[in-house]
């Protein structure tokens, strides 16, 4: 039975020297009564009955405990994980210590990754707002160049509109001069035209290029017969290859009378500029010009014997403003930027491939859809009118009216003129007139309010504005206000005398 | 040393302990005690485990506390707007005991506290440092500050 006993005992004391905890107890003074013989395995030295354990363990100091209280996480004084459970009586308080190293291992490297890519998604954050703001700023500047651009381009189309008037009279005075002049003066008059036609192409590329710009070129796509838009631009350029000795020639692989669906003066526009740019730079051997139309897509091709362009050249060639160096040819440097862009708009690519000193093909392709030919386009011819019409002109420049003036007295109009609108309006109320041919830009009273106040007070006279304008949203204003016609200088006195046939009955 | 993980309360605690500092994050798992002498005070400090995405902060560590470091990343905005709630939390367990904060890391370029904050939290009575344990600015004075409030 003893010997029973002392084997209970010593399996007992085996057992709990195996235990995964050691305790110690505390009077309420903080004075250890009793301490498990094993607390050295936890970190704690020197607890021996009757001393104060705050003075041996930091975690006590201050410590104030009524009910069951746990520190699952904390250190034992030698530096290792334990966890305290503080088991408090009357006077008394059992404080067991438990192994917490596995757990703690467990949790510091749960607890570390999640923090590290907490933090990580935080400078993550930082990061991705600091390139939001950065790019927000990019836009801003953006915006800034954009302005810039647009302010340049309504610059230029502002000052090439200004530059379209005096020449407009420039050259109707050349044409009348010409008209009765002896050989001399016809041969400088002649010269005369042709600077000025060269300066009004410069100055409408100008303002084609602001327009590009502030994107108000539109297309006009109609019924056109390509055979006739070739043919007149053969009858444009042919002078200009004769002046040199450069064999010109035009193929076309399409039947006569092929009507496809296209912006015939665009097209023409991009046809002049680029022949008219390789009979330029071709001194001597030819310029060949080869045009096909093939499931609804018309493709060119511009082939000359002439200087060339560099590879380094070639690059730069289709940027705004740019000219070779040294070739002593002028111009605006916008021709082929335009031509280009037009292109692009009427659905197809322009493609420069050459080689210096050997010669340049320029070939593009547009989208050209056929279309059943359209039999009512006649020829226009310049209209006779079996009584003799009575036009009011409102108009500031003396000059073109003049000019105006003198070739419609040459068509049998009587021409009545006004400098501005509020004579207009006025001379309306006392008098009858067939047509009034009506300025936009004129002192006093500018010629939109001039026609708001003239369909105002009932009068149904019919109105065509002329004006140096060519923007389009002019055009869309005058036919708000209730104009009939609208007529871009310089003035075309066939255009005129066109729709003056229709609008007066 | 209460506030979110990684705002230098182990580091404010080591550099005002024992002089030393680390760029290399470790985690603190659970609490670490640390006794300091300041004058003829023994100053106990409890580095508590921060508040963090996988927990709170667990109120048990700062029972008994007679007074709080709160401390706040003056480069993470969010580390100084978790001290009201933070000041709830510990208020509930210990009482309405003294307070001063650190605004740490004082020497990185992106720390941008607003001067609105600081005034919020001078105006609860708190000693507010701008503090690097990094560079050591403000540590002595920070914990100095907190034992002459306890004394
Ligand atoms: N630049 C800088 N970094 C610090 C400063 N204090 C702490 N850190 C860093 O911040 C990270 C977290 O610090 P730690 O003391 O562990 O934060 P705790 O989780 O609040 O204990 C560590 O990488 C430290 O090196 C400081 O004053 N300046
Ligand atoms: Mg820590």
């Amino acid at each position: 039975m003893s010997l029973n006993q002392d084997r209970v005992a010593e399996i007992s004391q085996s057992l709990f020297d195996r235990r995964q905890f050691a305790y110690f107890l505390l009077d309420t003074q903080w004075c250890v009564l009793e301490a498990s013989n094993n607390l050295q395995e936890f970190g704690f030295s020197n607890l021996e009955v009757g001393v104060d354990a705050t003075d041996e363990i930091d975690f006590l100091v201050g410590i104030d405990i009524s009910d069951n209280h746990e520190l699952s996480m904390i250190s034992s004084p030698a530096g290792d994980p334990i966890r305290v459970t503080f088991i408090p009586s009357v006077s008394t308080i059992t404080v067991v210590i438990m192994d917490a190293r596995q757990e703690f291992l467990r949790q510091k490297q749960l607890q570390q990754k999640a923090n590290e890519n907490e933090l990580l998604l935080g400078t993550q954050e930082k990061l991705l707002s600091e390139i939001e703001e950065a790019k927000i700023k990019l836009e801003l500047q953006n915006v800034e160049l954009q302005e810039a651009a647009r302010l340049q381009s309504s610059f230029l189309s502002g000052v090439s509109h200004e530059f379209r008037t005096p020449l407009a009279s420039i050259m109707g005075y050349t044409n009348l001069l010409l008209k009765d002049s002896d050989e001399t003066s016809a041969n400088y008059l002649s010269a005369m035209k042709r600077s000025s036609k060269h300066l009004l192409s410069l100055i409408e590329n100008l303002l084609d290029h602001g327009k590009f710009d502030s994107n108000e070129i539109m297309l006009n796509p109609k019924s056109t017969e390509l055979a006739e838009v070739f043919s007149d631009v053969e009858l444009l350029v042919r002078p200009l290859a004769e002046t040199k000795s450069v064999n010109f020639t035009i193929t076309t692989d399409w039947q006569a009378a092929c009507f496809v669906v296209l912006d015939d003066s665009r097209l023409r526009q991009c046809l002049i500029n680029i022949i008219g740019n390789a009979i330029k730079f071709t001194d001597q051997g030819r310029v060949t010009v080869v045009a096909s139309l093939k499931d609804d897509d018309l493709h060119v091709s511009v082939e000359d014997t002439g200087i060339g362009v560099s590879e380094e050249h070639l690059k730069k060639i289709k940027q705004p403003f740019w000219q070779a160096p040294d070739t002593g040819k002028s111009g605006t440097g916008l021709g082929l930027t335009i031509t280009e862009r037009i292109i692009e708009m009427m659905g197809g690519a322009l493609d420069i491939d050459s080689s210096e000193g050997v010669g340049t093909t320029v070939s593009f392709n547009v989208m050209a859809p056929s279309i059943e030919p359209t039999f009512h386009q006649e020829a226009q011819v310049l209209t006779q009118f079996n009584r003799s019409l009575s036009v009011l002109m409102a108009e500031d420049d003396e000059d073109i009216a003049f000019l105006v003036t003198l070739l419609l007295e040459e068509q049998g109009v009587k021409v009545v003129h006004v400098a501005n609108g509020a004579l207009a309006v006025d001379r309306l109320q006392h008098e009858d007139f067939d047509l009034v041919l009506m300025d936009l830009h004129m002192p006093v009273l500018n010629g939109y309010d001039a026609v708001s106040q003239i369909r105002g007070a009932g009068n149904t006279t019919p109105i065509v504005i002329m004006t140096a304008s060519a923007i389009e949203a002019d055009k869309g204003r005058a036919q708000e206000l209730g104009c009939d016609g609208y007529l871009v200088k310089p003035v075309d006195i066939a255009d005129l005398l066109n729709i003056a046939q229709q609008l007066v009955t | 040393m209460v506030g979110d993980f990684a705002v230098g309360k182990t580091s404010l605690t080591q550099k005002f302990v024992n002089n030393v500092f680390s760029d290399k994050y470790l985690t603190t798992i659970g609490v670490k005690i640390d006794s300091v002498m300041v004058d003829d005070t023994k100053v106990i400090v409890w580095d508590v485990a921060g508040r963090d995405s996988l927990s709170p902060i667990n109120a048990n560590y700062l029972v008994g506390a007679a007074g709080i470091v709160f401390v706040g990343d003056g480069t993470r905005p969010s580390t100084i707007d978790a001290m009201s709630s933070l000041w709830e939390t510990t208020v509930d367990r210990v009482g309405d005991v003294p307070v001063v904060v650190a605004l740490n890391k004082h020497d990185h370029p992106d720390w941008s506290v607003s001067s609105e904050q600081i005034i919020e939290f001078s105006n609860r009575g708190w000693d507010v440092f701008n503090t690097s344990a990094k560079e050591g600015e403000n540590v002595k004075s920070l914990f100095e500050s907190l034992v002459h409030k306890m004394n």
